[in-house]
């Protein structure tokens, strides 16, 4: 009698590398964050697919900060902010937690009416959320918080 | 009039803190899972022993807050390690949670995306701990 053979379930592959041995806590959790989001939610894989940009994310509060290297469906995440940078965003650990409660609306772009929107905005004009390559990069801005929003 | 920290009674006042928080109440609306917060031991600090505390959350209440073994609070949806004195610092408003996460210095077990999406109840879960007068083993 032939004998079947029994397949391990495999594991999808990883979207996210870490660049560092060890990655930094703050690095961990972003990576493991759009991990999830663009496993559980379509629209974000599309996102995640085409998005090729280097965005650094720099942590005030904590003086921490990550670089996130997005290639195209694969992510890889480094510890600290490295060279050549799309964009690059700095705020306090509160308002890093409230671009990823942005609600997304329609055609795509970031709700700024809403309570936790008009917090964002607000820090915006106050400088204490400060995005820099803004100008030239307001399309992969919005993708990038798409990909990170939770909502 | 002060509590000995993590201990029932320490539970029975957090969670009438909670209770009574209409911040919490709604920021919380929808939440449906367990979180258990470990205290690891630290002997030196009079700590001795891990602590576990399960808490029993749901849609803006918490329903039950017990202090028991680590592993039972191990067991939950989503559970927050971190030493006695890291608690301590939480609790005293010395470190501010969000931060503490970011830093490893909580470590957090659980669904990333959920936990942000509630990250306002955290804050105010961790302001309620802030209101509960505790008696600290190693401020003896």
């Amino acid at each position: 009698m032939a004998r079947r053979k029994v397949k391990a379930p495999v594991e999808p592959p990883s979207l996210v590398d870490y660049a560092d041995p060890e990655p930094s806590a703050f690095a961990s959790m972003l990576g493991g964050l759009i991990e999830a989001n663009v496993r559980a939610r379509p629209e974000k894989e599309r996102d995640f697919e085409v998005l090729v940009a280097r965005v650094g994310i720099f942590v005030t509060d904590i003086h921490e900060g990550v670089t996130l290297d997005f290639k195209g469906g694969r992510l890889v995440v480094h510890n600290g902010l490295r060279q050549r940078r799309t964009l690059t965003i700095r705020a306090d650990a509160e308002t890093v937690m409230s671009l990823s409660n942005l609600k997304i609306g329609l055609l795509g772009l970031p709700v700024y009416y809403d309570s936790v929107g008009r917090g964002v905005a607000g820090k915006l004009l106050r400088g204490k959320l400060k995005i820099d390559g803004l100008l030239p990069n307001v399309i992969t801005l919005n993708m990038v918080t798409r990909i990170f929003s939770v909502q | 009039m002060a509590v000995k920290a993590f201990s029932s009674e320490w539970a029975k006042e957090f969670k009438d803190e909670v209770n009574r928080s209409s911040v919490y109440k709604t920021a919380a609306k929808g939440w449906k899972w367990t979180v258990g917060l470990v205290v690891e031991a630290e002997p030196d600090k009079h700590f001795p022993e891990a602590k576990g505390i399960v808490m029993d959350l749901f849609d803006g209440e918490a329903r039950n807050v017990t202090v028991g073994a680590a592993s039972d609070a191990q067991k939950c949806d989503f559970v927050i390690t971190a030493p006695y004195s890291r608690w301590k610092e939480v609790a005293t408003k010395q470190l501010d949670a969000t931060r503490g996460m970011l830093q490893g210095k909580l470590k957090l077990k659980g669904d990333l995306p959920t936990i942000v999406r509630y990250t306002k109840a955290s804050q105010e879960m961790t302001e309620c701990t802030t209101r509960v007068p505790v008696e600290w083993p190693d401020e003896k």
